[in-house]
């Protein structure tokens, strides 16, 4: 009711920075990451017949920790740019609060779906394959699914919305959000801080996605539901990979605004849009709704010419982030007498991996190589990259701000221990990956061959790396917060 | 009393194409519906009501709206009861309060309903171009690809509508007052 | 908060109810459904008509006997979808006739104009419709209304000087009455319907 009466227009109550609901959202966050890393490392272990799991749940596991890492990447990247645009806009707290419900709704209709119902569909519920379980699973459990992802939508909705209405309402327009006057050369007294050029951008092509999504949403669910209503399979398809491709990099989008809000109080230098960063996140904006082709080089069916996209832009889109939010970065950081602390070690950390991850993305984005790499390992190797050590770091890095204090010191020894740990776990974990997609190991197999064990266990060691240092990270957090509130 | 002319010129118009709409469920689906709705919410365009009815007239209008999304309900239409509980109630259950509660609605809720509308006409796109049965038994399977089409068409007109003034802010430079003006807020 | 809410929640209840009893129970969105599964529901007499069949002789619509009646709809100058039912159809009767099961089958024409009974003796032969088990047969012009309202058949002309229309296999049971519809393809779904009837 309360989120109801919220969006009956009324003069707005609220301008408390928020800063409760935001912690409270990357506890949450940090939790379910926890699990899905654990949903992870029971997979790898399984796959490297360390231990027995039933193929059956497997693919269970597998959607979860499909949806469960993409839904908590988006979800702590939306409390991480929410809580920075606090100090730009005012942002009314009831419309965060009611995406927050409607995300945990979301989560419970998915938890549900996969280990009540036993979807295991995947997360990308490519149709018609969530209406084809072959007894696996009921059509309510692929639907319960589907509902969970519509309810997730409607949150991020209503968060852009939000969003959307308070940068209008606060720049005139969301083209002046996006510096336009910065790239065209006009005057512009107050210019959008780089947090909010990246809010515009993410406002906009994330909005798109999802009412894209939820078209292919709903209209999956009214063919699970009446099947003799049919969608055509390869629009389907294209509109699922725009709206999946668009959200996971919103994620890593919204994450970054913690770079640049954060890493100034360590290089003493504030982080200010000029016309190259506006012009590079104009680019982004377009780039990542023009690149999902790169999703489908091996539909022969699709047109040539959006293949000939896909990889291009594959290729381009590398250049704004590069070019723009790592070199500067880099600038930033060389310049000046950085205190490595927990946050900005995380920070310097998740920009580079970020940056290293574009390029096995590139790569597999060709379409000669993605004839032959798509289907196996170096895909989830090219995305744990980015994820793991890029908006994932984000995320910790964030969190470990968040309890850090006024007075920035160098890390004590535990901290520096569970650094190199998360460092060297993460990127063992990601390689091991990318050497199995070279050699040709499946993805998504959840019976290896004897020849592909050796792989799947030095995998499964180093997340049981991964795995400890997420929840010295979390749990360090929550005894902070706790520390510091009580 | 120009309002109230306005109104019945529009329902007067939705009358005129009762033999068309026979032939086309683009008349009837995209021409006719919105034009009986298009009566009511000029019948109702200078009332005015109080907060605590926006949210319970909106639902009657929502699911009257939903009611005629029903491609049963489509055919109905063409009986003769269907045809008096079209022209009824699309005016009057539908325009009337969505008129009336639109002004009361947050920008939120009203940006919300429109990225629904659009989200929800890609559904009916999407089914109408590609269903393998004839979703309506009153129109031929052609008919129905063409409604499928022109919902994708209509989706990405009223996006553009809506998206450009928040894209590139208000000519005019100031922002427009809350009544009588449908496409403020997001 | 409760009294503030009350009429909201109150017209959503209403409001779901409605939906609900429109689409019969969330089952039944388009019309096709909806007559699919109102004569399960309330199976609708059959009045006594009679229909003229390939060889000029009058036969009865309704069941004789112990039989049962599977009926489709056709013009016989159709080029799609009736050709494809029909063969169909003939595997139906083929699977019935080894079967030794008691029913008549019958392709009645919509277009009792141009259908005539050498017209439809063209289309039977094409379909291998002997006139022992299944026959092509005709209403009387005045008598097609009612009887496409019975079976809630809409017929549309199409574009090419020929009809679109709901097809379908249907049902009247051993009392006379109109009590299932099919797809024309759903042959499986017919015998079993068929079987577990018989006893």
């Amino acid at each position: 009711m309360s989120a109801v009466s919220e969006l009956v227009a009324e003069k707005s109550i609220v301008t408390e920075p928020q800063a409760g609901a935001v912690k409270l959202t990357m506890i949450l966050s940090g939790a379910v990451f926890a699990l899905m890393m654990v949903f992870g490392l029971i997979m790898r272990a399984a796959q490297g017949q360390l231990i027995e799991v039933d193929p059956a749940l497997f693919y269970q596991l597998l959607t979860a920790h499909g949806a469960g890492m993409v839904g908590t990447a988006a979800l702590s990247g939306a409390a991480i740019m929410w809580y920075f645009c606090g100090r730009h806009i005012v942002l009314t707290a009831g419309i965060f609060w009611a995406f927050l419900a409607l995300f945990l709704l979301g989560v419970v209709l998915i938890l549900g779906s996969i280990f009540i119902g036993g979807y295991g569909g995947a997360w990308t519920f490519l149709f018609p394959l969530p209406a084809m379980s072959g007894g696996a699973w009921e059509a309510g459990a692929a639907a319960a699914f589907m509902l969970g992802y519509v309810s997730i939508g409607v949150g991020f909705l209503l968060y852009y919305l939000e969003l959307g209405r308070q940068i209008h309402a606060r720049y005139g327009s969301l083209v002046r959000a996006l510096g336009w006057n910065l790239i065209l050369g006009r005057e512009d007294k107050n210019p959008p801080p780089p947090t909010i050029v990246a809010a515009a951008a993410v406002t906009i092509f994330n909005s798109i996605g999802i009412i894209l999504g939820a078209a292919v949403l709903v209209a999956s669910l009214v063919h699970l539901l009446v099947p003799g209503f049919e969608v055509n399979a390869l629009l389907a398809k294209n509109l699922i990979y725009f709206f999946g491709h668009v959200f996971i990099n919103a994620s890593i989008y919204m994450a970054v605004t913690a770079v640049y809000e954060i890493l100034p109080e360590y290089t003493g230098k504030p982080w200010k849009s000029n016309r190259l960063f506006a012009i590079a996140w104009n680019a982004v904006l377009i780039f990542v709704m023009a690149v999902y082709w790169h999703h489908l080089l091996q539909d022969v069916v699709m047109p040539p010419w959006m293949l000939v996209v896909g990889q291009l832009v594959s290729y381009f889109s590398g250049i704004p982030l590069i070019a723009v939010t790592a070199f500067s970065t880099f600038l930033y950081v060389r310049g000046s007498k950085m205190t490595w602390d927990l946050t900005s070690s995380l920070l310097v950390l998740s920009v580079a991996g970020w940056a290293v991850g574009s390029i096995p993305a590139s790569i597999d984005g060709m379409i000669s190589v993605n004839k032959v790499m798509h289907n196996t390992m170096w895909v989830p190797g090219h995305f744990h990259t980015y994820l793991l050590l890029g908006e994932v770091a984000m995320a910790f890095g964030f969190m470990a701000w968040l309890v850090r204090g006024k007075t920035i010191a160098q890390m004590s020894g535990l901290d520096r221990v569970a650094f190199v740990t998360y460092l060297a776990g993460a990127a063992g974990f990601v390689t091991v990956f990318l050497f199995s997609g070279a050699a040709s190991i499946p993805r998504r197999w959840a019976v290896h061959y004897e020849e592909w064990l050796m792989h799947d266990r030095i995998g499964t060691l180093f997340s049981v790396l991964i795995v400890m240092t997420t929840l010295f990270f979390v749990l360090r957090f929550v005894l902070r917060l706790g520390r510091s509130n009580g | 009393m120009k309002l109230l002319g306005l109104a019945f010129l529009a329902s007067a118009e939705a009358v005129a194409l009762r033999y068309a709409v026979v032939e086309s469920p683009i008349q009837h689906v995209l021409v006719q519906m919105p034009l009986l709705v298009l009566a009511g919410v000029l019948l109702a365009w200078n009332r005015q009501i109080r907060q605590e009815w926006a949210v319970p007239l909106l639902l009657v209008a929502l699911t009257v709206f939903l009611f005629w999304m029903l491609p049963r309900n489509v055919d109905w239409a063409l009986t003769p009861t269907g045809e008096i509980a079209k022209y009824l109630s699309l005016p009057l259950l539908l325009g009337v309060p969505l008129r009336l509660s639109w002004p009361w609605l947050g920008p939120v809720l009203r940006g919300f309903l429109k990225a629904n509308a659009l989200s929800m006409l890609g559904v009916l796109g999407f089914l109408y171009t590609h269903a393998p049965v004839r979703i309506c038994n009153s129109y031929l399977v052609s008919a129905q690809k063409d409604l499928g089409m022109a919902f994708f068409y209509l989706a990405a007109g009223l996006g553009c509508l809506w998206a450009i003034p928040i894209l590139f802010g208000n000519p005019s430079g100031q922002r427009s007052n809350a009544t009588g003006c449908a496409s403020c807020g997001v | 908060m409760m009294p503030r809410a009350l009429p909201s929640v109150l017209i959503a209840s209403i409001g779901l109810g409605t939906l609900w009893h429109a689409t019969d129970g969330g089952q039944a969105f388009t019309s096709e459904a909806a007559r699919r599964l109102d004569v399960v529901r309330v199976p609708r007499p059959v009045p006594a008509l009679q229909l003229e069949d390939m060889s000029g002789q009058l036969l009865p619509l309704s069941p004789q006997g112990e039989e049962v009646v599977l009926v489709e709809f056709i013009y016989t100058v159709c080029g799609d979808i009736c050709q494809i039912a029909g063969a169909d159809f003939a595997e139906i009767r083929d699977q019935l006739e080894q079967r030794g099961e008691p029913v008549r089958m019958i392709s009645v024409s919509f277009d009792p104009k141009r259908d005539t009974p050498e017209q439809m003796t063209i289309y039977g032969e094409a379909h291998e419709a002997d006139g022992k088990m299944w026959t092509v047969a005709r209403p009387r012009p005045e008598e097609l209304p009612a009887l496409l309202k019975l079976f809630d058949v809409t017929v549309i002309p199409d574009e090419w000087g020929g009809f679109q229309h709901n097809a379908a296999i249907h049902v009247i049971n051993r009392d006379g009455r109109f009590s299932a519809v099919f797809d024309t393809d759903a042959i499986d779904a017919v015998l079993t319907h068929l079987e577990e009837h018989s006893s």
